[in-house]
């Protein structure tokens, strides 16, 4: 109907305005790129009000429009199109790479992603959305190179670490963690669902962050409303079931017994079990320990945005119980964010970040000797569940897990309120000043309860009176930036930023703890200070306070040359409080330099190349550790007894070091960045060169005389090393669309880093870690020309077979026993015909040589798969969660143990009598590579003709499944679990697994 | 109008900027709240000499592996424990077969230099305030500096000291980071000049009542005195002092041997020096140093018992057949010394474990009672005060210097003999040899009267017995102990390891 008016109307037209020339205009607006029609595009009838917008089509229609005008049409993100008008347009819109660009920051300000000298990594929401992590860290594995993280535990509530181009420091390697421009202590507080974009510094480009910035630095830029938008509510909510990775291969209970019997045998002892025939039955410890868990998360947010005012309102709840004993080990955190940005005029931008966190968790011993999970590799498996130990066959640190589990009593709960407010004026149109005010105040109480128990004779557990220990903390930081940008054009070639400004920070807290003794009716309901009975004559409570502060200046100068050229400097001069007053300034500067090679004429209008830029950055950074080792303070341990009661006195505390200062860290990185067919390939590559010095090494070994030992004193902690960190950086990432309904993205990266000691300044190279019980020798050093931690111990060369291989071998006396055929053999490495603890050598690093990450997504109409895995290479374990007694289980490769002449090569006889087989040697360090399926994830999301008629604008289901495998030699929990010291790292003590998560979840926007 | 304004804005904001940067100096970065005593700034007043007093006392309570190896280093006991491997560096010294690696060793070294350390702090600003009384302080500390040297002395010999000529005279200086390689070892003879002379001041200057129990009195430095003579074998200095003691002092034989070892016979009439011990706080493995109870007690306890009046240990220096058979019939310190555990398994219905090395017998003397607290470690927490110099062993080292030194025979017999009859309930099994025989008499009651005490290897080293009492004993190397490993590789050469280690 509508058609045949216009027709006639126009048949009208042309009648009666034939002298007057109007046309009417219809025409479709299609995107370049793709060939699809663009929704919404703006055209108007230049220099008059007239105009149209496409629909859904890219249809339009104009009509009256004089012949000879010029339509306009403008749409975000494409270039604007003049055209002269004429009935039928067929228009073609071609993409504006300029605003396309990504904005990322660079600390202090921001700079287009072009143009970056440095080497940064960027993780976007969409990543942060697909991997639906629990804690922020883990978006970061895998999918950013240089960036390895870690975890001690996978328990709920565990944190992550992370280390950013190697472990370089014996004290800290942690990165800055910076949150919408205010420094912060870790992202447990974080929620995942608030972030916007991660970035990591890595090399000096961070060097404006001076003395903290030597380990990295994270920016995180969390959600913030748009300009005029209108309000978007969204739901997303998962739920999963957790179970554990791995359990470990144990022996069953006839093979046990069988292992027993005979390693009592071959030392002349009673066998313990006479009747061990039969089909193997008992225990498996660990089946009955590992359940299932459930996970929930619910979030929810609000944002949206007027001309003058952007708001994200946010809040979640996270609930996650643990694989063991989930009543006893669990974690809740909830977060209310609210972001509020307000423009007060055209020149006064002001902007309001709150979060509010908290968290409760509740926890069981997680690892090493002692923790639930060891007991229950170590029990019988001929024992029944509730058996204890109450003979003590198994030595005097083992007990029925359950029942530790049942005793276990503690409750942790904390939370805090962190944000940041900021005023942003600009002077005049080159010159901005931005001051910001950040700040965080965390506080937290804890309870622990003992009850009074008794496992069976002389087991260490046994307590005989109950206590109940209750502790509460404070922590509050700020953080208090000023800076001013002017930013100038001259002669339209080149471009100048400068920025200067001032940050003064502030950290200090206090801690109260305190024990109180009966408990009434030995009970956890009654278990608070304040219903004990009793006390002790020791010294039960405590406190600490501590004030740290730190103040700087800074300034950087960028600079550019047509875009094409680019250069940037900055220097900063950091003071702090944590040394003495001849130590506490320092500068660190730094320089980077780029060329956008793509911008030259000879490649501009490159087919194959859309973008190439090749980068380089010098410069020094500190690493702020260190606190106070400049005071010889009386803080040692001083008891003794007089007139039968305890009587404290004062004593030394570990020797100070007034000429202790910060690490200092020189770093040399060079980079390409390059973008081919289109911006569908996508590869960027890096060489970096880290040299730290002046490390400071706590616990320099020094002789006894020094007093070291008395309670309470130590060692003094000395800037005596230095450490390099080599390596190469690649990334390459290729997305496409192969129909209008198929698109999709495979990205691959590779981090290579070799950390070599070059300098220690000590008598004795640097020993760490601890291997076995009552080892004298430590397994992890510090020397120079090797690498940082690595394993010091014996070499192996198979299993002695019969006498006369012992005869022919030189003597192994020297390590305390002779060996008798089934002992492991010894390579004599000085070769001086004795086998002694001369003989230790290199056999192993904890550190990987290479770091993989590896994702892909698919996504077909209104399907999306995504797989992201990452792997370790290289890097070594040392097998120390295995208990050296006579009676406790074992894993399953002692049933290739040595029995006889010609019965094995590799694992050696078993005996409860001395021999030197535990000592440390290459037989427990082993190849802990792997690769692990971090998360594969299905999504489908409801057609928006469907959503429409609900008036929603996003419903996505989804199904993911979370560390899926992990392909690994390794007889361990977790290959990927690790302390992160720089000496003593890599030693396996017994990490609690990882958990595999199985999750379904739903995103809702409307 | 907008113009102006925009000026005045513009200079109110940069000169809060302006402000801003300037108004935080450095001096920000000394205002830090702090609560910690320097250490170069104390010894004000009394009361912080007495806190610092405490500190020099605490290390006496880490001599608890000593006596645990002079027991297990000797023939009296064997090492035990759980296994074969159980703290190797016991189970090797047991053997004669230790190394300068032994962690063990290593601790007896570390340790009562750390007494020493905290002994020297002291005594480094023993002039800076004075008091009524100070003279006694210092004296007590220097008896302590003593006891640690001898300690030390009797283990490895020759051995590095601060400044010491300024030491003979009273003064005290700490090791600094790299003495170790420019302060030589003194000789042996050396260091007991310095403990003669520390012992000599002490003497002089305390009296045989205490302020306190548990602290150092004149009966107890005049009878370290004696010992230290003793081990020089300087015996008519030793009969002087000794006899001092046992004329003058206060001290007598307790009547009851029975309860000498049990708690309410701690710190009796007996008692010279006594290293106490409280069950009051707890301790862990991390620092056995720092544990407020005697570790040596819950190492040597009975494995696994179950039944009245004993706790569990580790079982570890459990006496051997040897031992109890030298003891003579009628002798009552044979069931108060050592615990026959199939007896007393029998006798009692109590149950037992079986240790590595399981002899049948435990060290009675310093095993854990029932009674304690038993506070987390409780193996480690256990109370028994460790009887460092009693009164027996005075009059038995003032015999045998009397004896040795051919200076009175006849007051060496009644010495020995007022310990014997205690023993014996009586005089009928008195001993009238002279000369060599009573000798070999005195040895023979030093060994049963002290046993399970860690002075045994100690006496066989310094009266030539140790090679054809101790198996696997290799005269000329094992009368020391080895310097720990660790210790001659930092001092770059400038320490000689003892011979044939």
């Amino acid at each position: 109907m509508k058609k045949v008016f216009f027709t006639l109307l126009l048949s009208f037209a042309f009648v009666f305005n034939a002298t007057a020339q109007n046309v009417s205009v219809n025409g479709t607006v299609k995107s370049s790129v793709d060939g699809l029609p663009l929704i919404g595009v703006n055209i108007i009838v230049k220099n008059t009000s007239s105009g149209a917008v496409s629909d859904f089509d890219g249809n339009f229609t104009i009509s009256n429009v004089q012949s000879g005008a010029t339509l306009v049409f403008t749409y975000v993100g494409f270039e604007t199109l003049e055209l002269p008008v004429s009935s039928e347009m067929n228009v073609e819109l071609v993409e504006d790479k300029e605003s396309l660009d990504e904005v990322v920051l660079i600390g202090y300000g921001s700079k287009s992603r072009k143009d970056l000298t440095g080497s940064v990594s960027i993780v976007g929401s969409e990543t942060i959305e697909k991997l639906r992590p629990v804690d922020v860290s883990q978006a970061l594995q895998g999918t950013t190179t240089g960036v390895s993280v870690s975890t001690q535990s996978g328990s709920p509530g565990s944190g992550f670490r992370f280390l950013i181009r190697g472990v370089s420091s014996n004290t800290d390697n942690d990165p800055l963690l910076v949150v919408d421009g205010y420094i912060v202590s870790s992202f447990n507080s974080l929620n995942p669902d608030d972030i916007e974009s991660l970035t990591v510094l890595k090399d000096a480009q961070a060097a404006i962050y001076g003395v903290e910035g030597a380990n990295g630095v994270i920016l995180v830029t969390t959600k913030k409303g748009k300009k005029n938008s209108a309000p978007t509510v969204s739901y997303n909510t998962y739920a999963g079931i957790q179970e554990t990775t791995k359990k470990l291969s144990l022996l069953n209970a006839s093979e046990y017994a069988a292992l027993v019997n005979e390693s009592y045998a071959n030392n002349g002892q009673a066998l313990p079990y006479d009747n061990i025939a039969g089909p193997a039955y008992g225990t498996n410890w660990q089946d009955k320990l590992f359940d299932q868990a459930l996970m929930t998360n619910h979030n929810v947010s609000l944002s949206g945005g007027t001309d003058n005012v952007t708001y994200y309102l946010g809040a979640t709840r996270l609930d996650q119980d643990g694989i063991i004993a989930s009543d006893k080990s669990n974690y809740v955190r909830d977060n209310i964010k609210l972001n509020l940005g307000i423009d007060v005029n055209d020149r006064l931008k002001s902007t309001l970040n709150l979060n509010y966190f908290s968290n409760k968790r509740k926890t069981i011993n997680e690892s090493g000797l002692g923790s639930v999970l060891f007991n229950a590799i170590s029990y019988s498996p001929m024992f029944a569940l509730d058996q204890e130990d109450v003979n003590g066959i198994f030595g005097n640190e083992i007990i029925n897990p359950f029942s530790q589990i049942r005793d276990t009593y503690n409750t942790y709960f904390g939370s805090s309120i962190e944000g940041n407010f900021q005023l942003e004026y600009k002077l005049r149109d080159d010159l901005t000043v931005t001051s910001r005010m950040g700040f965080k105040t965390y506080s937290d109480k804890s309870k622990s309860f003992s009850p009074i128990v008794n496992y069976g004779a002389g087991k260490v557990f046994n307590t005989s009176r109950s206590t109940v220990s209750q502790s509460k903390s404070q922590f509050d930081s700020y953080t208090w930036d000023t800076f001013a940008t002017y930013k100038k054009s001259f002669a339209e070639k080149h471009n100048m930023e400068a920025t200067v400004g001032t940050t003064v920070i502030k950290n200090w807290g206090n801690g109260l703890f305190a024990t109180g003794f009966d408990v009434p009716n030995n009970s956890w309901e009654f278990a608070d200070i304040a219903l004990t009975t009793g006390t002790s004559d020791a010294k039960e409570n405590g406190s600490y306070i501590y004030d740290n502060r730190l103040l700087s200046y800074f300034g950087r100068l960028q600079y550019d040359f047509k875009g094409k050229y680019l250069f940037s400097a900055m220097i900063r001069r950091d003071g702090s409080s944590a040394f003495a007053k001849d130590n506490r300034i320092d500068y660190f500067k730094s320089v980077t330099a780029g060329w956008k090679i793509s911008d030259e004429n000879f490649l501009k209008d490159n087919e194959v190349i859309d973008f190439l830029k090749i980068r380089g950055s010098y410069g020094t950074l500190g690493n702020l550790v260190g606190n106070d080792l400049y005071r010889s303070a009386l803080s040692g341990e001083a008891t003794y007894v007089f007139d039968g009661a305890l009587t404290n006195g004062v004593a030394n505390g570990p020797i100070a070091n007034a000429a202790a200062k910060w690490e200092t860290a020189e770093k040399l990185d060079i980079g390409v960045d390059a973008k081919f067919f289109g911006n569908k390939l996508e590869i960027v590559a890096d060489y970096f060169l880290e040299d730290r010095v002046d490390l400071l090494i706590p616990g320099l070994p020094v002789s006894g005389i020094l007093g070291t030992t008395a309670p309470g004193s130590g060692s003094p902690t000395v800037n005596a090393g230095t450490t390099r960190s080599e390596g190469l950086e690649f990334m390459i990432n290729y997305s496409d669309n192969i129909t209008d309904d198929l698109s999709y993205n495979v990205s691959y990266n590779v981090t290579k880093i070799e950390g070599t000691v070059i300098d220690v300044n000590a008598e004795v190279p640097l020993t760490g870690g601890s291997f076995g019980v009552g080892q004298p020798l430590p397994p992890s050093r510090m020397e120079n020309g090797q690498p940082i931690g690595y394993f010091y111990g014996l070499q192996t060369d198979g299993i002695f077979q019969t006498q006369a291989d012992v005869d022919a071998h030189p003597s192994q006396e020297g390590l305390g026993y002779g060996a008798v055929p089934g002992d492991i053999r010894y390579v004599d490495v000085n070769g001086d015909g004795e086998i002694n603890s001369d003989d230790r050598t290199f056999i192993g690093k904890p550190l990987a040589d290479y770091y993989m990450g590896f994702n892909f997504s698919v996504n077909y109409k209104s399907f999306d798969l995504s797989m992201y895995a990452f792997a370790e290479v290289g890097k070594d374990m040392v097998r120390n969660y295995e208990r050296d007694q006579p009676n406790v289980n074992r894993l399953d490769y002692y049933l290739e143990r040595w029995t006889g002449p010609g019965t094995s090569n590799s694992v050696p006889r078993a005996t409860t009598g001395a021999s030197t087989n535990k000592l440390f040697s290459d037989f427990y360090v082993e190849d802990a590579s792997f690769v692990r399926i971090q998360n594969i994830q299905l999504g489908y999301s409801l057609p928006k003709e469907t959503l429409e008629d609900f008036g929603l604008s996003k419903v996505r289901l989804y199904a993911s499944v979370n560390n899926a495998f992990t392909f690994t030699e390794y007889k361990g929990f977790d290959p990927a679990a690790t302390t992160g010291q720089a000496l003593g790292g890599g030693i396996d003590s017994g990490f609690y697994p990882t958990v595999r998560q199985y999750i379904l979840g739903l995103n809702i926007s409307f | 109008m907008k113009n102006n304004k925009n000026i005045i804005t513009a200079i109110l904001v940069f000169t809060l900027v302006a402000t801003g940067i300037y108004s935080c100096s450095d001096e920000y970065l000394d205002e830090t709240d702090n609560y910690n005593i320097d250490s170069q700034g104390y010894f004000n007043s009394e009361d912080d000499y007495y806190m610092a007093l405490v500190g020099v006392y605490d290390l006496l309570q880490a001599s608890y592996v000593n006596v645990l190896l002079g027991e297990i280093a000797s023939d009296n006991t064997l090492c035990g424990g759980e296994s074969a491997t159980d703290v190797v560096g016991f189970q090797q010294i047991d053997d004669m077969g230790h190394t300068p690696v032994n962690s063990n060793l290593r601790d007896v070294w570390s340790w009562m230099f750390s007494g020493i350390s905290r002994a020297n702090y002291f005594l480094e600003f023993k002039d800076k305030t004075d008091f009524e009384g100070r003279n006694k302080m210092i004296a007590e500390v220097r008896f302590l500096r003593a006891y640690y040297h001898f300690e030390l002395v009797k283990w490895f010999g020759g051995l590095p000291i601060k400044d010491y000529d300024a030491a003979l005279l009273g003064s005290g200086k700490r090791f600094a980071p790299g003495d170790e390689l420019s302060i030589a070892r003194y000789s042996a003879q050396e260091v007991y000049a310095l403990i003669e002379s520390d012992l000599v001041f002490a003497v002089n200057n305390l009296d045989y009542n205490a302020p306190q129990v548990g602290r150092v009195t004149k009966g107890a430095a005049e009878a370290l005195l004696g010992k230290a003579y003793l081990y020089q074998d300087k015996f008519s200095e030793a009969a002087t002092v000794l006899d001092n003691v046992i004329n003058n002092g206060p001290y007598q034989l307790a009547t009851s041997y029975e309860t000498m070892f049990e708690n309410e016979g701690e710190n009796n009439v007996e008692s010279v020096f006594e290293v106490q011990y409280t069950d009051a706080e707890g301790a862990g493995f991390g620092c056995l140093q720092c544990s407020e109870g005697n570790v040596a007690v819950g190492f040597n306890g009975i494995r696994n018992h179950t039944g009245p009046t004993y706790d569990s240990g580790y079982s570890f220096n459990v006496p051997t057949q040897e031992t109890v058979d030298s003891f003579e019939d009628g002798d009552s310190r044979k069931e108060v010394s050592v615990l026959d555990i199939e007896a007393w398994a029998e006798q009692t219905g109590a149950t037992y474990g079986l240790g590595y090395e399981h002899t049948g017998y435990y060290n009675r003397k310093y095993i854990p009672r029932q009674g304690d607290q038993n506070i987390g470690d409780q193996n480690l927490t256990n109370p028994n005060n460790y009887r460092s110099i009693r009164f027996a062993d005075v009059l038995l080292m003032a015999a045998e210097a009397n004896n040795r030194g051919s200076i009175d025979d006849a007051k060496a017999q009644s010495y020995l003999n007022m310990v014997r009859s205690r023993a014996f309930g009586g005089d009928s099994n008195n001993v009238s040899a002279s000369g060599s025989e009573l000798t070999d008499a005195i040895y023979h009651e030093r060994h049963v009267e002290l046993v399970g005490e860690g002075h045994r290897f100690f006496d066989l080293v310094r009266t030539g017995q140790a090679p054809s009492e101790i198996d696997g004993f290799q005269a000329g190397k094992h009368e020391l102990f080895p310097i720990p490993i660790q210790e001659i590789q930092f001092s770059n050469g400038n320490w000689n390891q003892n011979p044939n280690y």
